[in-house]
């Protein structure tokens, strides 16, 4: 039982940053009912744009530049990870234009489209960064291993999963404290009686998009150390958060919450047994639970079953 | 302009001989002389025929029955593998072989439906999503039958025996005649099927699943039927595929590759007419030949015209020439009749 303690710790931290990726995912689900395939497109942006940003590309060899690669990589870090997620969340408000179009037609409109620009931006960053894999430098204090009870534990993973219950707890709070969260969620129970009411529902669905997006590029930012970064890294990160946002139920913030963490815990659990197998683990807890319960662990009806 | 659909381009009876077939025909008995006439090449020919066979097929559940799958590269790569181990394991024989993969993927693919048939709309399309993942998966991970990511290679392709008739199908333009043969045969079966009252049943489960339902259909048996019959013609077009590519990867088993079916057959306009995909995968090897030779991000303009396409004209290529059509007073008369909405 022991020896399962490190593959429990890091199932969890898996958990909580697929939870991170999948609430943007279920906000955009639940607000506007599209599915946004692009959403691991978000993720990859948000990343790429953190790694230019810490590693000075934008400003080349100007004196700028020099002066950028002074600063303590601390800073740098700082900024890259307010950066990143900005700038995906610009793509995405440009999604949103793109979007609107399909909106009031079947759902598979939505979705082609978000997959048809999710190739474009995988493409983008071919040509913008090539096709290799990097990496995103992480400040010295929160990289190397510390040892505790004779194992060890990377720090970064400990920041990671710190940052993503902070940010799991933000987002929670903005929808349920803020009066914009009671707007969102209007919007996503009825949104005929929102605009109704006088609100501008093409703007709410705006800056939803763009908030949704921005927390893929934050957990883009925040996973990237972990992951590495590759072009295609989208559409491998794309895949767990759809089976979680299913698992959880559509629409549902608890239910991804919930979801991401018996995600990452199966297939951190797996990985003690059977490393190799471990992603399967996450397509079978999804046929056991969907079998079982249709609509995924605290779902309601939604548009996007007809 | 309203959408139109599948059932507003009115089908001509079940006779197969309807000019576009004609058209169909004659361009698939001259393509081993016009691709290379305009610079192409004879493998293309194969390709294409290959992707049409997945298409026209997974056409009949994406367009007709209206059931969104994004899983169906895995029923494709299934077959290329069982086509592979049959000639390596058992006999290396063309015709053993064709059956082991359509046999092959019509297991996998009523196991499959099974288990998602009782689901709509997006749960349906999740569920394909997850199984057409454990496949791949699989794929990669069994290293002792696949042959892991590298996959199976070497495999033969066996001469063509019928009765006394006997040639080799090595070189390729005669595995583009046996290709163009049997996606000539599919062409004209499915051609049959969707005009038949079945394919009425299938349109009928798209526009109002619960009504079909009313009216004493067994919709389960149906959507059931459908999704196997498509994955059993992926399964002959993955066998042909690992004929033509002389080995099966799990490459074309990847979701990326699942999309990418479903992009064609969009583009092309599966959903509002029965040519549909045939122009949507024709463009698709075009556009990756010939964008594909000028610059090497090719993907990056199909997809932003892919992009364009679904936000202006999302019945595609063949939605474009029914307007077109329309518009010149060619096409054939309208309906009078009010019509259905679509739920």
């Amino acid at each position: 039982m022991f020896e399962l303690v490190p593959h429990i710790i890091n199932g969890l931290t898996l958990g909580l940053l697929f939870a991170l990726i999948a609430l943007g995912f279920t906000l955009i689900v639940g607000v506007m009912e599209v599915i946004n395939l692009a959403h691991g497109a978000m993720f990859a942006l948000g990343a790429y744009f953190a790694m230019t940003t810490i590693g000075g590309g934008w400003f080349g060899g100007t004196e700028f530049g020099q002066w950028w690669l002074t600063l303590p990589i601390g800073t740098r870090y700082a900024i890259g990870v307010i950066v990143g997620p900005l700038m995906a969340a610009g793509a995405g408000m440009i999604l949103e234009l793109c979007l609107r179009p399909t909106y009031g037609k079947a759902p598979l409109y939505g979705l082609l489209l978000t997959f048809g620009a999710a190739l474009v931006i995988e493409e983008i960053i071919r040509l913008s960064w090539g096709t290799g894999e990097q990496s995103l430098p992480v400040p010295q204090a929160i990289n190397g291993a510390f040892f505790m009870g004779g194992l060890i534990f990377s720090k970064y993973k400990f920041f990671a999963a710190g940052f993503a219950i902070i940010a799991i707890f933000g987002v929670w709070a903005f929808l349920e404290k803020t009066p914009y969260g009671a707007i969102i969620k209007a919007g996503a129970h009825d949104s005929e009686m929102v605009r109704a009411l006088g609100y501008d529902l093409s703007k709410l669905r705006l800056l939803v998009f763009g908030f949704g997006a921005a927390l893929a590029g934050l957990a883009g930012t925040v996973m990237a150390p972990i992951w590495g970064l590759r072009p295609h890294i989208g559409i491998d990160v794309i895949i767990p958060a759809f089976l979680i946002i299913v698992v959880g139920g559509v629409g549902s913030f608890w239910g991804a919450v919930i979801a991401a963490v018996l995600v990452g815990l199966s297939v951190g659990i797996t990985g003690a047994y059977a490393p190799a197998w471990s992603m399967l683990s996450m397509y079978l807890l999804l046929i056991a639970i969907v079998g079982f319960r249709a609509r995924g662990l605290l779902g309601r009806k939604s548009a996007l079953e007809n | 302009m309203p959408m139109i659909t599948l059932s507003d381009i009115p089908a001509r009876g079940g006779s197969p001989f309807t000019p576009a077939m004609g058209v169909f025909l004659l361009a698939l008995s001259t393509a081993p002389f016009s691709l290379p006439a305009v610079g192409l090449y004879q493998y293309l020919g194969i390709e294409v025929a290959i992707w049409l066979i997945v298409a026209l097929g997974f056409n009949l559940l994406f367009g007709y029955i209206g059931l969104h799958s994004f899983g169906h590269g895995a029923y494709l790569g299934i077959g290329a593998y069982a086509f592979g181990l049959f000639q390596q394991e058992i006999a290396v024989s063309l015709w053993g072989g064709l059956l082991a993969a359509i046999s092959a993927a019509t297991i996998a693919g009523g196991i499959v439906a099974a288990f998602i048939s009782h689901r709509r709309g997006i749960y349906y399309a999740l569920m394909t999503i997850a199984f057409g993942q454990i496949f791949w998966f699989c794929a990669i991970k069994l290293h002792g039958v696949t042959g892991g990511e590298d996959g199976l290679l070497g495999i033969p392709r066996p001469d063509f025996v019928l009765g006394p008739i006997r040639f080799s199908l090595a070189d390729n333009t005669s595995l583009y005649w046996f290709s163009a043969v049997l996606l000539a045969l599919v062409a004209i079966g499915l051609w049959r099927l969707v005009n038949a009252p079945f394919g009425r049943v299938l349109q009928a489960i798209r526009q109002n699943e619960t009504r079909a339902r009313f009216v004493g259909y067994d919709v389960w048996r149906i959507k059931w039927l459908t999704f196997t019959l498509s994955a059993a013609f992926a399964g002959l077009a993955g066998g042909l595929f690992s004929m033509a590519q002389e080995s099966a990867y799990p490459d074309v088993m990847s979701l990326h590759q699942s999309g990418l079916i479903v992009m064609m057959i969009l583009v092309g306009g599966g959903l509002v007419s029965f040519w549909g995909p045939v122009l949507g995968v024709i463009l698709y090897f075009v556009a990756r030949d010939v964008i594909g030779g000028i610059t090497e991000t090719w993907l990056l303009w199909f997809g932003l015209m892919f992009v364009i396409m679904v936000m202006s004209r999302p019945e595609g290529i063949a939605g474009l020439i029914h307007v077109a059509r329309t518009r010149l007073g060619h096409a054939p008369a309208g309906r009078s009749a009010p019509k259905p909405t679509e739920v």
